[in-house]
């Protein structure tokens, strides 16, 4: 059995979780404990440790989906999740400017040393005063070949979106 | 719909970068405590800031000493005959009220200098109103300005490291320009200080050894550079990791077949 990954990161409280559980086939794997710091101030429950999703692709093909720590003191597992992963999903809390350094600096750690490809999803944009995809590329900072893409993690067909525009990233850079 | 947020959180130097590359047009309204601030921009260039609402009055003309107080009052009687469209600034050149000239770089200055006192707040929250255009009795400056400007001049009044420090964490990172710095550089206007760092640029050098070149203090080598970052003339990076065979550059992931990645792709469409 061949098994490819995908890493979903971003800051907390992007929608990393939301994001995994809306198109895992199994039921998430998440090690969601009650927060003990301040990532208490933004939700009760934040993820500690990682989600794990998955989807058979075929019977000789599964995809893992991980879901990174969204804290900086996690930040050690970044590197042990992003090597040998087929593409990158950076969420962004679209309504949360305050988070926008922090997923700079997340996007800067994963493209630094790997030739990653990756797509930026622009989450809760069914929220009011949510910055646009475009505002966001500005904010990150992001060149215009960065697909920087609007999303809603509790919708399936808006994650299904986000992973398909991953994978024709990939596909592009894949071998015949 | 307005975009809000704390400039504590995406700092003045980042917005205005947001207004500049994405042609803004729009009222930026900032609050600080008592303090308050209001910008306007037309297509990414600034069109008038103000620190104090009665400044955005047209008797701000009179107390800057540009015209008199009939002089004022022959232009609001012209503009408003003129009716839609029309603003008192355009309407005081037409009339030749006072020199373009004299009415540009007093206004210029003025807003100049409100936005340069936002960049000492270290807090407060803004709100961009998109397509928010001032009154048209406001007195605006004649030609926009570049906010690229602004931004440098606007960093080299900033004197604290926590900001600096949010885009260069270490002086290990080497500066390398963007790939087309000099479209970028017309607008820019450096200090002798500012082209001995410029002109160490290389793509190679650390800020360490940048400092250790140009014998100027690591603080203000990534004082001057953090200003280069944020008029988007350069970018710093972590130095590559010494590879084997000798290779350089970042690590390239095992490429996939595409018959797998379509398989992929087929897959999450039938979800």
């Amino acid at each position: 059995m061949q098994t490819v990954k995908m890493v979903i990161s971003g800051a907390v409280n992007a929608g990393k979780t939301e994001f995994i559980r809306s198109i895992s086939e199994i039921e998430v794997v998440s090690t969601e404990r009650r927060a003990t710091d301040d990532t208490r101030m933004i939700k009760k429950e934040t993820t500690v440790a990682m989600d794990f999703g998955r989807i058979a692709i075929g019977n000789d093909l599964v995809l893992h989906l991980f879901g990174t720590p969204g804290q900086k003191r996690f930040d050690f597992m970044w590197e042990i999740l992003s090597e040998g992963m087929l593409g990158l999903v950076i969420l962004v809390d679209s309504t949360r400017p305050e988070t926008f350094r922090e997923t700079n600096r997340i996007i800067d750690f994963f493209i630094s040393y790997r030739d990653t490809a990756y797509v930026i999803a622009a989450n809760k944009q069914d929220r009011p005063n949510a910055w646009s995809p475009e505002e966001l590329r500005l904010a990150l900072r992001q060149p215009p070949h960065v697909k920087v893409l609007p999303c809603v993690a509790s919708d399936r067909e808006s994650v299904k979106n986000v992973l398909l525009e991953l994978l024709y990233v990939i596909q592009e850079r894949s071998e015949e | 719909m307005a975009l809000v947020g704390n400039i504590r959180d995406f700092g003045l130097s980042d917005f205005l970068y947001l207004v500049d590359r994405g042609d803004k047009t729009g009222g930026l309204y900032l609050s600080h405590g008592q303090e308050t601030a209001l910008l306007f921009f037309e297509k990414g260039k600034l069109v008038m800031a103000v620190r104090r609402p009665e400044d955005q009055q047209p008797d701000l003309l009179v107390r800057l000493g540009l015209l008199s107080d009939s002089q004022l009052a022959r232009a609001r009687a012209s503009l408003a005959m003129r009716g839609n469209g029309a603003t008192l600034t355009e309407v005081i050149l037409a009339e030749n009220l006072a020199p373009r000239e004299q009415l540009q770089g007093t206004l210029q200055n003025f807003s100049e200098e409100a936005v340069y006192g936002l960049f000492g707040w270290p807090e407060g929250e803004f709100r961009f109103e998109q397509n928010q255009r001032p009154d048209p009795a406001a007195p605006t400056i004649p030609s926009p300005i570049s906010v690229d400007h602004l931004i440098m001049e606007g960093v080299r009044r900033i004197d604290e490291w926590g900001r600096i420090r949010d885009r260069i964490p270490s002086t290990d990172l080497v500066v390398r320009f963007l790939d087309q710095p000099g479209v970028r550089v017309r607008g820019v206007k450096l200090s002798a200080e500012e082209w001995r760092v410029f002109a160490r640029i290389n793509g190679r050098d650390s800020l360490a050894e940048i400092a250790q070149k140009t014998s100027l203090s690591e603080f203000d080598v990534c004082r001057i550079v953090y200003g280069f970052l944020t008029a988007g003339l350069v970018e710093v990076a972590k130095r590559a990791r010494p590879l084997p065979l000798e290779r350089s550059g970042a690590i390239e992931q095992p490429r996939l077949k595409r018959s797998l990645v379509n398989r992929i792709i087929n897959r999450i469409k039938g979800l």
